[in-house]
Parts: structure tokens; sequence; C-alpha cells
């Protein structure tokens, strides 16, 4: 299996481009400095919207609902760029870095104390992920937590110090990992903490650091392709990554602040 | 598709032409006490401190003190037999001890420095090493070069045999001084990043006192210190900087050496046990001098006329 | 005759009183620019070991070659605050060696063995994943090589662990030979209260 980059988008952001999320529609939205930027599907800029603080993540509802996740806050905006609500929990929200939508909760993962949060939807928490080990959460000296929610579900959040991604179902229940530490083989995970961002659709992409890149694996663990490595830049970090229903890949270089788009090629 | 390759190269280029990108350290996310839990405490990063500031004050006032010892020992006492034990000490403390450093010779470099940048400021500590032998010489003549100066002491120690210099050879080697005095300064004065201190790269004993160094260093030490052992003191008296400038303050000094003059007995037992060529036609030139005091030594009359008042000559 | 030798005494005297004059004036000049005990230091902005941006060179050993004490008396220091203490450290283990089947590298990366790895915190007894692990650098084997600097550094690490001048070993050169052969300028001589830090 092999991916070509069909575009590169840059030039929005100034300081940071921390999060990347698909909705339904193939709309593909990047929270990054204070704003949270809409781009449709061939890449072009929809909308533009500013947060109160700088946005570190973001995901889109069923119901077309934006969530933005920022250090002690959740803002929700609608499609079209209004604020609806804000959830502030300075101890439970303390630095979002991740949000995902399982049926009706809302999932935000929370760097600060390294565990993933479940909120019902009008903001009522419910329970945490990933608290019940004896390290009391994940091991992230990245400083950010990522996970993604797959059509069934499930949880899968990157556990980077223990070089892997692990499978939670809502209620927090451990159910596997795949993944796990090489040096030198590219199947396996390198480094201090990797992988350090994870998305999943029909399977799951994750992204590393220190030496850049991005692959795909399959659900059993599986290395399927590496998606791109020498087009980022080596200083890159905590590059997030978001996949669409065609199996459209964004990643985001956070050093030269730009989103590659990368396809499959049918061999 | 064509569009789109094209904007990948338009905002390569642009990118690649951005000013150079701040890569910053982002927000500390090492896990604290309080996340890794079990009762952890962090440790304590070790701070080792320096040398404690009053113990170079100590220097600077052994130094003092080293020079005044000196200068009772030639001026007064007169004897060969204490100025050795002096040098001794000197070499042990300021030599192997402080392992050479800081020492008034390298301290041209700092001070000239000083003068001339003024971002850089210089310790008080190194001032009054600086100073304090040339105000010294200014009065008594090279009481540092006596028995206080390490190099000048390791030399001492090791002359055997002196083979006497040519007047004209001594005096042109004496001008190297000069020339290593101006090069030194030229070199020690240019900005930060390309000053270079040669009167320290180019020391010869240090390699000795530390007890390791480069080869260069030890090689130079041991050629001075083999010829040292026949031509008396070599580095002080043609190659050192310092020395060049004391010599221009001994001239001026109130109160020097002095050597008997007797008519009677002009035996001249001075003049050839003087290695360094400081006693011409039975008078002291001071300027040449370096404190020895082998001519008290040699002196078959200088025991009894040590208290007597002496007339000063040259 | 007499009056030649105090003319020529008078001179010397009024040289002297000068020359005594400038040295003072030159003296009082520098003690006015003076400051307080300065120390030679590795400023990590500059050394390519820990200076940010630099990636895929090798760590260099200059700090370790050219200090004129034996054992240089620049030593790899881990500011603990700010470790991550990850269980596969990348300064601790060669990250490019094999991997044992405990799922470990196999080879560590400090030429010395001057790094040791303890678990910290609360202790899974099961699973070593599951724990903090300190890392200590014994600094009476470091040599200042900067390997582990160098794999310490961002984006690869936190980097916490950078070089350092150690002052009970540190002879306080007037030149530093580091300092002239570090290609980078980073030894550069700083106020004792920031040196020490």
């Amino acid at each position: 299996m092999q991916y070509r980059q069909t575009q590169v988008m840059g030039g929005y952001w100034k300081a940071a481009l921390c999060g990347l999320a698909v909705d339904r529609h193939g709309h593909f939205y990047a929270a990054g400095d204070s704003h949270i930027c809409m781009f449709d599907a061939a890449g072009r800029l929809v909308r533009r919207w500013a947060s109160a603080r700088p946005a570190l993540a973001v995901g889109v509802a069923v119901d077309g609902a934006v969530y933005v996740g920022e250090a002690g806050q959740i803002e929700i905006f609608d499609a079209g760029g209004k604020l609806i609500d804000t959830w502030r929990d300075q101890a439970r929200l303390g630095r979002v870095t991740a949000i995902g939508f399982i049926g009706d909760s809302v999932l935000a993962g929370d760097a600060a104390d390294r565990a993933i949060r479940r909120f019902e939807r009008h903001g009522a928490f419910l329970n945490n992920i990933g608290k019940n080990n004896p390290v009391n959460g994940f091991l992230i000296p990245n400083g950010v937590l990522a996970f993604a929610v797959d059509a069934q579900g499930i949880i899968h959040a990157a556990n980077p110090g223990k070089h892997r991604v692990e499978r939670y179902t809502a209620d927090g229940e451990l159910r596997g990992h795949i993944g796990r530490f090489h040096g030198t083989d590219p199947a396996g995970f390198g480094g201090c903490c990797n992988p350090t961002n994870v998305a999943v659709a029909d399977r799951i992409y994750v992204t590393e650091k220190a030496g850049p890149r991005a692959k795909v694996y399959d659900f059993s663990g599986q290395l399927e392709a590496v998606i791109a490595a020498d087009v980022f830049d080596p200083n890159c970090k905590n590059m997030s990554v978001a996949v669409d229903g065609r199996g459209r890949v964004y990643v985001a270089d956070t050093v030269k602040l730009a989103v590659h788009v990368f396809e499959q090629v049918t061999v | 598709m064509r569009r789109a390759r094209i904007l990948v190269v338009v905002l390569y280029t642009a990118l690649a032409c951005a000013q150079s990108i701040p890569y910053q350290r982002p927000v500390d996310t090492a896990p604290q006490e309080k996340t890794i839990g079990g009762g952890y405490k962090l440790p304590a990063v070790e701070k080792p401190l320096p040398r404690d500031a009053w113990l170079q004050v100590l220097d600077v006032a052994m130094l003092a003190a080293a020079m005044g010892v000196s200068v009772w020992i030639v001026l007064r006492r007169r004897s060969r037999k204490w100025l050795v034990g002096l040098a001794i000490g000197s070499l042990a403390y300021f030599g192997f001890y402080r392992e050479g450093c800081i020492c008034p010779i390298g301290s041209i470099q700092n001070v000239a420095v000083a003068l001339v940048d003024p971002k850089y400021s210089i310790p008080m500590v190194v001032t009054a090493t600086f100073f304090l032998p040339l105000v010294v010489a200014v009065f008594f003549g090279r009481a540092f070069c006596g028995g206080v100066c390490a190099l000048g002491a390791m030399q001492e120690l090791v002359l055997l045999r002196p083979v006497e210099v040519p007047r004209r050879l001594d005096r042109a080697l004496g001008l190297l001084r000069y020339v290593y005095l101006g090069l030194a300064i030229l070199v020690a004065v240019r900005p930060a990043l390309g000053r270079d201190f040669l009167i320290c790269r180019f020391d010869p004993f240090v390699g000795f006192f530390r007890r390791t160094g480069a080869p260069h260093m030890l090689i130079i030490g041991g050629v001075f210190l083999v010829a040292g052992m026949f031509i008396g003191r070599p580095y002080c008296r043609y190659m050192c900087p310092y020395g060049g400038l004391l010599e221009w303050c001994t001239r001026l000094a109130r109160r020097g050496v002095t050597i008997t003059p007797d008519k009677e007995l002009d035996c001249g037992l001075c003049a050839e046990a003087c290695p360094y060529g400081a006693i011409e036609k039975m008078r002291a030139v001071r300027r040449n001098c370096l404190y020895c005091a082998r001519c008290y030594a040699a002196c078959p009359r200088d025991g009894e006329l040590a208290h007597a008042k002496l007339v000063q000559l040259a | 005759m007499s009056q030649d030798l105090s003319r020529r005494d008078l001179l010397r005297d009024v040289v002297r009183g000068t020359v005594l004059a400038v040295m003072g004036g030159g003296a009082l000049f520098l003690v006015r620019k003076a400051n307080g005990q300065v120390v030679w230091q590795v400023d990590a902005t500059r050394c390519v070991n820990s200076r940010l941006g630099e990636l895929g060179v090798e760590a260099c050993n200059l700090c370790t070659t050219q200090c004129v004490v034996a054992l240089s008396a620049v030593r790899a220091v881990n500011d603990h605050a700010k470790c991550g203490r990850c269980n596969i450290c990348p300064a601790y283990f060669n990250i490019t060696s094999a991997v044992d089947e405990k799922g470990y590298p196999s080879e560590k990366l400090c030429p010395r063995d001057a790094i040791t790895r303890k678990p910290i915190g609360k202790v899974d007894p099961e699973d070593p994943a599951n724990n903090f692990y300190e890392y200590f650098i014994d600094e009476k084997k470091c040599d200042g090589c900067g390997k582990c600097v160098m794999q310490c550094k961002e984006p690869l690490g936190l980097g916490s662990i950078v070089l350092r001048v150690r002052y009970d070993k540190c002879v306080d050169c007037n030149r530093c030979a580091i300092a002239r052969a570090c290609p980078k300028d980073a030894l550069v001589r700083v106020p004792m209260a920031l040196g020490s830090r």
C-alpha cells in the first residue's frame, strides 16, 4: 500500500498548529493559534473564527457542533462558528489535547492529568478512562494526550511512554493494545515516547516524532504502510493526524505550520 | 492536480525563505512529584561551587606578603639561603598548589582587554595581581622576579652552570620580550570571538604544575628547563612580557639592589656569580637584576657590611 | 655634580610619581568596572549537543578532549525537574541497538556507564513499562562526551540533560581551552550566580 502527497496547506498559522478533525461531509477543521479554520474537501478556506484561548484540539460531533479543546475549558461552536457553550473545569480539563465522541457522550483528553474524561452531552462528568493503573494515567512526557474513536465505539488512545496504542471501552476498561518499542524496525515505535498522535477510521493511523513519520496499522497491529517520513521538518513533535471517510490522511507539520494531505495510491 | 502542484511549490518556497524557524521548548511536560506519587521526592541537582572568594583574596595577600619577604631578604637580610627558601615556598604555593593560575604575567592580557572592551569587566583580584608587582618594582625593583614568580623560581632552582651570554646578544634577545608583549596584547584585545590569550597558551611550566597538558606546552616547558640549566632564566630574560614592564618600572626604583663598593676589594666575585649580567664594572645594573641574591652569597665581605650604611651607585 | 644628582633624583621622583598616578588611575578605572566572581559555563543555547534545531549530527565531544584537567571539568547533568522519567530513555539506552526479548534495547549509550536507572514512585512489580524511572548521572564517571545530551535533546527527549562546567573540577583558566576550540563559542564567562544555577 502506498500513499502520495496531494496537497500542502500552509500560511494560515503563525505560532502553533495543534489539532485536526474531519466531519461527516468531508470538511476539514484545524485548531491552531487561537482560531479554528474550516476547509472544504478541495482545501479552500471556508470559514475562520477565533477561540477565547489558544486552541489545542478540535472535534466535530454528529450534529455538526465543533468542540474546541483549550487550557481549562472546552468551547462549543455551531457549524457557522458561533459560540454555543463553554465547559469550564480547571481540574478535569487542565489541557484538553484531544476530543472524541461515543454516541451521545463527549470525550476529552486531559494532558495535564493524563486521563481521558467522558462527559454526557450537556457537560456532566461521567467517568475517567485510563486512570486505572499504577502510574495513575497515561505516560505522556511529550505533553499531548491523543486518542480517536472507531465506528464500534472503541477508544484507541496513544500511550507514548509505553510505545503502544491502547484500546478502551467507554467505561474505561482496557481491552488490549497494539505496537511495541523498536529502535530500527519501522513496524515498531522508536525513541522515548512514540506514537504521539492517533486517528482511526478503517485502520489505525499514527504519527511519531524524532524521525517524524506517519504510519498506518491494521487493527491487529500489523504495519500496513509508512505514509510519509521525509516531508516533515525533523524537529516536529506531536503532529496531529486526521482521516476522512474516503481514506485521505491529514497530518500537521508543527514546525513549518502546514497541513500535509495524503491519498492512497491504487496500485 | 496541476494547481495543487503549483500550490505545493509556491508554499514550499515561501516557507523555505521564511526567517529562521524559532525552535522553542514547549510547555513543561515532565512528570512532577505529585504525578509520580509513591512518596517520591525530587532529588536536588548538585551545584558544586567554585573556590570561595576569600581564598582568591588570600592569594593576593600571599602575593603581597611574598613580595614583602623578598624585598626584606634581598635588601635587608641579603641572604641567598633565605631567597632559595622563599623560591621553593613560592613554587609550592603559586606553582603546584594554585597551578600557576592566575599570574601577573597572564593578567597583562586581562587588563589590556578590560581597558579596550567596555563589555569585559575584570575581577578586582586580577587587577591587584597585575599592579602589585609593578608598584613594588617602582620602589624596590624586581622583587617579584626574585623569589615570588613561580616560573622564575622553577628556572632559578634548575640553574647549574650558568654560561655567560655576550652583551649584545643579551640585549638583542631582550627585545623579544617586547615583541611578545605587543603580540600578546594585540591578539588579546581582538573582539570576543577572535580573542586568544597567547601568554597562557604558551606558558612554559603550567603543564608541569597541573601534571597534565597539551604536548606543545610540555615540550616548550622541557626546552626552557633544559636551557635554564645552562643559560640563566631564559624565559625571564628573553621572553617574559611582564619582565619587560618590570624593567621599565625598576628604572624608577628608589631603593634597589646594591652591592658592596670597596676600592680595596674589587675582587669581582659578585660579577662572576651573577648569571644575569646585572653587575657591570662592579656596579649593579638594576634593571637586569632578578633579585637572586647570588652576589651576596659570593661576596666575602658582605656579611660584615650587611648593616653598614652603603653607598648607592648606578 | 651634586646638583646634577639631585636634579636627576628629582626627575626620577617626578616620573615615579607620574607612573604611580597613572597606575593608580588605571587600577581605579578597572576596579570600578569590576564584577564579582566570574566563572566559565556552557551556554546550552549554543552548544551543539543541546541546541535546538541541530539534528542528525554526531555528538560533539570537544569538552572532553580539550579540557586541561585530566577528566574534563565539563560533565552532563540531568535536571530531574525536567526529566520525563521515561521507561525507554534514549540517553540511557542506545535505541538503535537490537531489542532483546524483554522489549528493551540491548545496549547502553554511555561509553563509561555513568548513568544509572531506577524505578520511582509506586512501582509495578509485574509490568516494568508501568513505572516512572529516575536517571542519575554519576559525575565521577562522566567525562562530558555529550552523547546522552544529544539524545535527550528535543524533540527526541525533553532536554533535561545538559553539559555543565563543574566548579569543584574546573581550574578556572584565564583562557579556557574548550572555549578556544568550541566551534559555536558556547563556553562563556558568566557571573557566578548565573553559572552555578
